[in-house]
């Protein structure tokens, strides 16, 4: 009887993972559903590990700046803007090749 | 078809119409505005090549945009099978010795200073949108440009792995642990700007 906590413990930290596999597990989450297996590890690594726990909720926060990232240049009023200059570059470009059909 | 004005093609104005909304669309994915102005004129250009072969079923737009999408996807390739660019022998497995600890028992465990510092990557009130896309662009400016194609491609473009892993000719198992390690580089690039 005495020894089964100690079997239960040998048992669990051989399925323990360090804070490599559990980043990863973390972005791979991000793209995809884990598997029971994969998912109770993460899940009881995140218990006891603050710095991944931290870095959990950072890669959501980037995934949410991405998003930002990408909708304030999907509008017109977007920060970037062709330069005149390459503007009329390329008009120019263009209506060269128009002129040679 | 249609033979409704918008749906005419007309290449003079193109540039005056499209001429910011394509080069937004590329500057951000391809982070770099030279690289994106000659995409934007290798765009009209085939555009105007294949203009006998615009149904006129789409918006003028959509159809500029689709060429410059394929246009970026090919930039993307073609960084992926350059030579001055090596991804190293760990190119399959998750451990980056930039991050992580090697040294037994802590094998695995977060460098000092590698893992997150701060409770939150996000600074404090309004996000300033200049100076995010500035450390967006920085960041990505930093990734590998193997990673950043493959996190471009998700993160804004939100390509599935399959359309993804086909473009850049990788395995599924290649995609996750470049996504991983575009992460870990960007989550650090970032907090560490915001930090300052």
């Amino acid at each position: 009887m005495a020894k089964a906590p100690n079997r239960l413990i040998v048992f669990m930290s051989k399925r323990m993972i360090a804070c490599d596999e559990a980043s990863f597990l973390i972005s791979v989450r991000e793209d995809r559903r884990l598997g029971f297996r994969r998912w109770w590890q993460l899940k009881m690594h995140l218990l006891s590990c603050h710095l991944c726990r931290k870095y959990a909720r950072q890669v959501g926060e980037l995934r949410y700046t991405m998003e930002v990232y990408r909708e304030g240049c999907s509008h017109e009023s977007c920060t970037h803007h062709l330069s005149p200059a390459a503007g009329s570059r390329i008009g120019e470009e263009l209506s060269r090749e128009l002129k040679a059909k | 078809m249609s033979d409704s004005k918008e749906n005419i093609l007309d290449p003079q104005q193109w540039v005056e119409r499209y001429g910011d909304y394509l080069f937004n669309y590329a500057v951000v994915r391809v982070n770099d505005s030279g690289k994106a102005e000659d995409l934007v004129q290798e765009t009209f250009l085939a555009a105007l090549k294949a203009r006998d072969r615009f149904r006129g079923d789409s918006a003028e737009r959509t159809w500029l945009t689709s060429i410059l999408k394929r246009k970026i996807i090919d930039t993307y390739r073609k960084k992926y099978s350059s030579k001055e660019f090596a991804f190293g022998e760990h190119e399959d497995t998750i451990f980056d010795g930039d991050f992580y600890r090697s040294e037994e028992p802590f094998k695995g465990h977060w460098l000092e200073g590698k893992g997150p510092n701060s409770y939150t990557l996000l600074p404090e009130g309004e996000l300033e949108q200049e100076e995010l896309m500035r450390f967006i662009n920085l960041c990505i400016e930093n990734l590998q440009p193997q990673l950043a194609s493959a996190f471009i491609m998700r993160m804004i473009d939100e390509e599935d792995s399959d359309t993804i892993c086909k473009e850049l000719g990788i395995t599924p198992s290649n995609l996750w642990v470049m996504l991983h390690r575009a992460r870990l580089k960007m989550r650090d690039c970032l907090e560490k700007h915001w930090l300052k």
